[in-house]
């Protein structure tokens, strides 16, 4: 099978739902500020000891989730700008013969475990912080987004392309004005993947003083305190289920009318 | 605070330690084509068994131990345990003869009391509420495996720095380098970072948060300091000088041998036979051992042997 074909079976495709009703888009930020709610009296009802303390204040809490939305966000936007005209590279008929190596390369980077890739950068080249985690989490999840991109843009219709061509448009309008709006949905789900990928991933940065809520869910673990690993916790969910559900909500904005 | 470091450490280690379980653990030393040994034979008949925690300084000191009882005519049966809570636990329950411990260990996770209420003669105390339990602490050595501050070595001699005192003054005269690089247990206890500050009256400026594997090779280069582990081998790999504790903040942890009160009843010159090596283990001898093993790879039964002759400690 080449490479092309495996990625289009393994593309996260988008689900195709009709646009929300008023009560579908409120129902996930209310269920979110119910969990902020509980975990906030749950932690309030605890006997808190100094290090609990030290751990789990407002200042340090927001500091720390600013900074999770950061990594994330900042990720993001690389993997995006790397991969998405990769991806419309790669589907152009003259990188044929780069597409299996460059795919291979965007495989591996997803198969090394972010862990080894930031302390790799650590140990080899003493590159730590903000940059060495985002250099991690955009090698972690550019496939998505790259897979995406190349079966979005391969699944057009040859026809629809051809049309196009004989109205007189050139191969650059074609890819502009058809190839990438019809493509558009899926190459959003392959981004709000790596979104998810990101938020989740970032905790492994406080292993090399980037910061985030790792920082808290590790606090937690190393002093043996499970209300602090457990707020660590629940704000990464709470966040990534956020975060997920503003990316639904780009995609339906997003997405050309009429697909 | 053992039991997690040594936790954190075998991370750091990690490679290390799993070829050493692999290849290394398999009672290996056991010569068993010479169990008498050129000793004075005060322990032929007995057999003892010797356990250890999961990390290379215990397995050491528990190498060291076989050797000697080995020497002194006892049948050693070696077994590596993991975890500081099951050692423990298997020496109550009579499945090991003897582990060395320590006495910060003994005090807080074993005997239960905080990292803020420590007795000035911790070990005493230990010694004494453990009898308690009817396991008896043999004499410590004077290494003492716990935090410390660490600073690359040509920069302590650059800036003449010996102490914590030093550094805080340091630190206070020059406000820009004050950067440390530590890990998340030692930068949230009460007996790791936030106390050191308060003890010593200064404030670092800033907090550099890493796995504890890489703080060793970060000392230098990100950070001027580093929380180390005072007996680590690293420590002499990445040539770093460890700052004396000149306020005694930290919480001793001396390694010393404990056993069932019955078997040093039924053995009393195992008192008489541990004590010079007890004593000759220093903080410099226990770190250049670590080395040794984590570091060059050898094994501890090898390195173990080969400090006993080299000290001329097997009777």
């Amino acid at each position: 099978m080449p490479p092309a074909a495996a990625a289009a079976q393994l593309a996260m495709l988008p689900a195709r739902r009709e646009r929300r009703t008023l009560v579908g888009y409120l129902f996930m930020p209310v269920f979110l500020a119910l969990v902020c709610l509980s975990l906030y009296l749950y932690v309030k009802s605890q006997d808190l000891d100094s290090i609990e303390v030290r751990a789990l204040n407002a200042e340090s809490l927001t500091s720390t989730t600013w900074r999770h939305i950061q990594l994330t966000v900042v990720s993001t936007f690389f993997v995006i700008i790397i991969a998405v005209p990769l991806g419309v590279l790669l589907t152009r008929p003259f990188t044929r013969r780069y597409r299996g190596i460059l795919l291979t390369i965007a495989n591996i980077g997803q198969a090394v475990p972010t862990i080894g890739v930031l302390s790799l950068l650590a140990v080899a080249f003493l590159f730590l912080g903000f940059a060495s985690a985002v250099v991690g989490l955009v090698a972690y999840a550019v496939l998505p987004v790259l897979r995406n991109t190349m079966v979005g843009l391969q699944q057009v219709d040859e026809s629809i392309l051809e049309a196009g061509r004989g109205m007189g448009i050139s191969k650059f309008g074609v890819l502009r004005r058809i190839e990438l709006p019809l493509a558009v949905p899926i190459i959003l789900a392959g981004v709000r993947t790596a979104l998810i990928i990101n938020v989740g991933t970032a905790t492994l940065a406080a292993y090399i003083n980037a910061g985030g809520l790792g920082q808290i869910i590790v606090a937690g673990l190393s002093t043996n305190r499970l209300t602090v690993q457990l707020t660590g916790a629940v704000l990464t969910a709470v966040l990534a289920l956020l975060i997920d559900y503003l990316a639904g909500i780009a995609e339906d904005v997003l997405r050309p009318k009429g697909l | 605070m053992k039991s997690r470091s040594a936790r954190a450490r075998a991370i750091g280690a990690a490679g290390v330690i799993l070829a050493l379980l692999l290849t290394g653990c398999g009672g290996d030393s056991n010569d068993e084509a010479d169990p008498g040994g050129g000793g004075g034979g005060e322990l032929s008949g007995a057999t003892l068994t010797v356990g250890a925690k999961e990390f290379t300084e215990s397995k050491v000191l528990a190498q060291i131990t076989a050797e000697v009882l080995r020497n002194a005519g006892a049948d050693v049966d070696e077994s590596s345990l993991s975890g500081s809570a099951t050692v423990r636990e298997a020496l109550e329950k009579s499945e090991i003869d003897m582990y060395w411990e320590y006495t910060g260990t003994g005090w807080v996770n074993i005997l239960g009391n905080t990292t803020t209420d420590v007795p000035d003669d911790l070990y005493e105390q230990v010694a004494a509420a453990d009898e308690a339990n009817e396991i008896a602490w043999l004499e410590p050595a004077p290494m003492n495996d716990t935090y410390r501050i660490a600073v690359a070595g040509d920069f302590a001699e650059e800036n003449s720095l010996a102490t914590m005192s030093d550094a805080a003054e340091y630190i206070k005269a020059n406000s820009d380098d004050g950067v440390v690089c530590a890990a998340s247990e030692f930068i949230n206890r009460d007996d790791g970072l936030p106390g050191l500050e308060k003890a010593y009256g200064f404030e670092f400026s800033e907090v550099v948060e890493l796995d504890l594997g890489l703080v060793y090779t970060q000392v230098g280069s990100k950070c001027s300091f580093g929380e180390v582990f005072s007996t680590d081998g690293r420590i002499v790999a990445n040539e770093l000088t460890v700052l004396e504790d000149d306020k005694a903040f930290f919480v001793d942890y001396n390694a010393a041998l404990t056993m069932r009160q019955e078997t040093l009843d039924e053995y009393p010159s195992l008192a008489e036979l541990m004590a010079p090596i007890s004593e000759a283990l220093t903080d410099e001898e226990i770190t250049s051992l670590n080395a040794k093993v984590d570091v060059d790879g050898e094994k501890e039964a090898d390195v173990a042997k080969q400090w006993l002759e080299d000290n001329d400690l097997l009777g």
